[in-house]
């Protein structure tokens, strides 16, 4: 991370730092079943979060700001959340798009779904719903911009050392 | 073809077998022994006049002390009618031959089929897990199958209408 987890940036050019990293959020979409469905919703000219400074379809993980993790996880794709989250450049925010993501949802007694995607990776905005309405995505949005201005890159990753990267992300 | 005439081709075929033919909402249920269910779909796939040659599915069904039942449905896009294959397996020795061999598309069904009801599939080329994650241990669509969250916290609501 450099400098900026070393030391407490001055509050204007902090200031300035969040009101950029909040109003460009290349979004990853990590769609998994209908959730999927309400974000790209959200993308599109009836709700439209560019409007907003999110932009969605970044071209993979390694571009990406944001992950928006939309539908059922299981226990056969949380590898795969886990990796792509972990090949994502820091800083990085999670948002558990609807009640599957969130807790599991209605597979609550399920055999093969993960339990809440909190279980494997951070999350940073919980937007409840089965599925949300694309205004409850918005909201999110607009939570997680206000989680940003206000945070202090010293703080979020001075405490955390550098995660170990599993073998194979690298 | 109707049911009724369909049943007595396989009737036919499986002379002084243990089958049982019958006819569930225009569709032919065919009964076989487990031995000859391999031979009953290859009959079903290559005799002319019955011409089953599209694969739909395979699939099964736990019927208790009875044991697992495994039935398969075939279609025939030439003669337009269908027939549902079954067979059962003992629970203490789930083996049937593997159908992959008549039908390609098999080989994904009886994988499906084996890690969710642990029927066994004698001849199958791949038998590893196709849907579960690696580290799963168990048969989850089997009736004995525990769900943990199902022990900590019982069903909320109503299992049956009027309860």
């Amino acid at each position: 991370m450099g400098l900026s987890d070393q030391v407490e940036v001055p509050q204007p050019i902090k200031f300035v730092l969040n009101w950029g990293r909040k109003y460009s959020l290349w979004v990853f979409n990590f769609g998994l079943a209908c959730c999927a469905i309400e974000f790209i919703a959200t993308s599109m000219s009836q709700h439209d979060f560019i409007r907003l400074g999110v932009i969605p379809f970044a071209h993979g993980p390694r571009q990406a700001d944001l992950m928006v993790v939309s539908g059922t996880l299981t226990d056969k794709m949380a590898p795969a959340v886990k990796r792509l989250y972990e090949q994502m450049p820091d800083p990085k925010y999670v948002i558990s798009f609807g009640s599957c993501a969130n807790c599991g949802g209605p597979y609550w007694d399920s055999y093969s779904v993960t339990k809440g995607v909190d279980q494997i990776i951070p999350v940073d905005v919980y937007v409840p719903g089965c599925p949300p309405r694309p205004e409850a995505l918005l909201q999110g949005i607009i939570k997680l911009q206000s989680q940003i201005q206000d945070e202090s890159l010293k703080q979020r990753y001075a405490a955390k050392p550098a995660p170990e990267l599993a073998a194979e992300a690298r | 073809m109707t049911p009724e005439e369909i049943g007595q081709r396989f009737t036919a075929f499986l002379e002084g077998e243990a089958i049982e033919t019958e006819s569930s909402y225009g569709t032919a249920t065919v009964t076989v022994p487990r031995e000859r269910f391999a031979d009953a779909v290859t009959f079903a796939k290559t005799t002319r006049g019955l011409d089953f040659t599209f694969f739909d599915f395979l699939t099964g069904v736990d019927e208790a002390d009875n044991g697992y039942g495994v039935v398969t449905h075939l279609y025939s896009p030439i003669h337009g009618h269908h027939v549902l294959i079954r067979t059962v397996v003992p629970n203490d020795d789930p083996h049937l031959p593997s159908l992959s061999g008549v039908f390609a598309g098999a080989n994904w069904h009886e994988r499906e089929t084996w890690e969710m009801f642990g029927v066994v599939f004698d001849g199958h080329p791949n038998l590893v897990k196709l849907l579960l994650s690696d580290e799963f241990e168990g048969h989850p669509l089997r009736k004995e199958f525990l769900l943990t969250s199902r022990v900590v916290k019982p069903w909320p609501g109503a299992k049956e209408p009027g309860e």
